[in-house]
C-alpha cells in the first residue's frame, strides 16, 4: 500500500478544476420541433475556436433524455451560405437585425426551426511547461527516463441569442484548468488531465439547462 | 519508372556478379555463390520499395485543391453573363520554394477548383451563365463578359511562419465589360482562409482546408459586394436593374 501511495497521490492530482459562470439576461425556453445551433468564432488572427470543440458542446447539448435538437454547425454554414463566412458572420445581434431582413436568410432559419444561435468562443493553451526526458534504444532494447509536466487552459464562452427577439439572453463561460504529468521510468506513464473535454462536457450542461429554461439555472 | 530504375539496378548487380566471377575463375579462385532464392523475399519488389522511398523524398509535393461550394442564398440579378476563363486560370498552380535548398518543396494546383468555385456562384448570381471560349465571342445576347484572373497568391505554412495554422491569400482581378468589350468595371478583391495545424495533420490536409476556406471567403464578398462595386452599380442603375 505504502507503494502504491505516490501512484494514488498522482492520480489523484492529474485532474481538472473547472469554473463556469452564466450570466442572465432573458427567459429562454424551447419546444419540441425547435432547434439551435451552435457555432464557432473564427474572426480572431491570432486563434479560431476549434471545430472538434464546438461538436463536442454539440454532442453534450443534444445528449441524453433532455437533450436539445443541434443542427450541425457545417449544415447550418453550407445552408446559410454566404452570411455566416468568418468575413460576413454577425459579430452583434444589430447585424444579426439586419440580416433578418433579408427574406432568403429569413426564410432558411424558419425552415431550420432555428430558436437561438449560440456563439462559442475561446481556445485551450497551455500555459506552463517543465521538465526533461529522454529516450534511447539500442540492441539490448530500450526505453525512456525522465518526468514532464505541464498545465492546459481552457477558456470558452458561449454567447446565445434569441431569433425571436434578436437580442442576446445571456452568456456562458468556462474556464477549466488542469495538470498532467508524464513520469517514465523505462516507459513513460501519461498521466493527463482531459481540460479541454471537462471544459466541453460543463459547458454543454450548462447551457442546456439555460436554454431549456431550467430552475437550477435562476431561470 | 520506379521498376525501370530497379531493374536497372538489379542489372548492375548482376553484371558486376559476372565480373568478380569471371575474374574469380582468371585467378583460380573457387566462387561459390550462396543461393538464397526462395529464402528472401524477391529483389526487384524490395528495391523498388528502396527506391521509392528514396525518390520521394526528393520530389516536390503536389497538392490539388478540391473543394465543395455551397450555393449562396441570394436573389438572382435578372441578367446573362458571359464568363471567359483563361488558361492561366484554368492551369493555376503555385510553386512554394524550400528557403534552405532552393528547390520545389510543395505545388499547389487549384485551377480545376477555381472554375468549380466560379460554376457554382455565377449561376446562383445572375439569371444566365454562359461559358465564353474567348472574350470577344460574346453576342448580343449577354448583357456583359466577366473575366477573373488571380493576380497574387501566398501560402503561410506552420513550419516556415511558426504559427500554428496554414493561411493562403489571394489576390483577384475581376473584370466586366460589354459584349464589344467596352469597360464597365474592372476592381480587386481578395481573399483570406486559415485553417489551424493538428496533430498527425499531413500538409496537404492543412493548405486543402485553408484553401477551401479562402475560396468560399472570395465567394462570400463577390456575392454579397458586387453590386456595391461603384462602376458595377453605376452600370446596374444605368440598365434598370433592381437593386435592393
Amino acid at each position: 500500500m505504502h507503494r502504491l501511495l505516490p501512484v494514488l497521490c498522482l492520480l489523484l492530482t492529474a485532474c481538472t478544476t473547472t469554473e463556469i459562470d452564466e450570466f442572465r439576461q432573458a427567459t429562454t425556453s424551447i419546444s419540441d420541433g425547435e432547434s439551435i445551433v451552435i457555432l464557432g468564432r473564427r474572426q480572431n488572427n491570432n486563434y479560431e475556436t476549434e471545430g472538434n470543440f464546438v461538436e463536442c458542446v454539440a454532442n453534450v447539448v443534444q445528449g441524453g433524455k433532455d437533450g436539445i435538437r443541434v443542427v450541425p454547425e457545417r449544415e447550418f454554414l453550407d445552408a446559410m451560405f454566404p452570411f455566416f463566412e468568418p468575413r460576413t458572420a454577425p459579430m452583434r445581434t444589430s447585424h444579426l437585425k439586419q440580416l433578418m431582413e433579408i427574406d432568403q436568410a429569413k426564410q432558411r432559419l424558419a425552415e431550420y426551426g432555428i430558436e437561438y444561435i449560440v456563439w462559442l468562443d475561446g481556445l485551450t493553451r497551455r500555459t506552463e511547461s517543465s521538465g526533461t526526458m529522454s529516450c534511447t534504444i539500442g540492441p539490448g532494447g530500450g526505453g525512456c527516463f525522465g518526468f514532464g509536466t505541464w498545465t492546459d487552459d481552457s477558456n470558452f464562452e458561449a454567447e446565445v441569442w434569441d431569433l425571436d427577439t434578436l437580442e442576446s439572453v445571456g452568456s456562458i463561460s468556462t474556464d477549466a484548468t488542469g495538470q498532467s504529468y508524464m513520469p517514465a521510468v523505462v516507459v513513460p506513464i501519461p498521466l493527463i488531465a482531459r481540460v479541454e473535454a471537462n471544459a466541453c462536457s460543463g459547458l454543454g450542461n450548462q447551457l442546456k439547462q439555460f436554454i431549456g429554461g431550467n430552475p437550477e439555472s435562476g431561470t | 519508372m520506379i521498376r525501370s530504375v530497379a531493374s536497372t539496378v538489379v542489372g548492375f548487380l548482376g553484371a558486376l556478379r559476372a565480373v568478380r566471377t569471371a575474374a574469380a575463375a582468371a585467378a583460380g579462385v573457387p566462387v561459390t555463390w550462396l543461393k538464397l532464392r526462395g529464402r528472401l523475399p524477391p529483389l526487384l519488389p524490395f528495391l523498388s520499395l528502396l527506391m521509392s522511398s528514396l525518390l520521394a523524398g526528393c520530389a516536390a509535393s503536389t497538392i490539388v485543391i478540391d473543394g465543395d461550394y455551397p450555393s449562396p442564398l441570394v436573389g438572382k440579378l435578372p441578367l446573362t453573363v458571359g464568363v471567359y476563363y483563361s488558361d492561366e486560370l484554368r492551369n493555376f498552380s503555385y510553386t512554394e520554394i524550400n528557403d534552405n535548398t532552393g528547390d520545389d518543396e510543395y505545388i499547389v494546383q487549384g485551377g480545376a477548383s477555381q472554375l468549380e468555385l466560379f460554376n457554382t456562384l455565377l449561376p446562383a448570381l445572375f439569371d444566365k451563365v454562359v461559358e465564353l471560349p474567348s472574350p470577344e465571342a460574346a453576342d448580343a445576347d449577354v448583357d456583359a463578359v466577366f473575366v477573373p484572373s488571380i493576380a497574387e497568391f501566398q501560402l503561410g505554412l506552420p513550419q516556415k511562419t511558426k504559427l500554428k495554422v496554414y493561411e493562403i491569400w489571394m489576390k483577384y482581378n475581376m473584370k466586366l465589360s460589354n459584349p464589344d468589350g467596352e469597360y464597365i468595371a474592372d476592381w480587386v478583391m481578395t481573399a483570406y482562409g486559415k485553417a489551424p495545424q493538428e496533430n498527425l495533420q499531413t500538409v496537404d490536409a492543412g493548405v486543402q482546408g485553408a484553401a477551401v476556406v479562402a475560396m468560399r471567403d472570395l465567394a462570400a464578398s463577390f456575392t454579397l459586394g458586387f453590386k456595391d462595386v461603384p462602376e458595377v452599380n453605376e452600370w446596374l442603375k444605368a440598365n434598370n436593374v433592381a437593386l435592393e
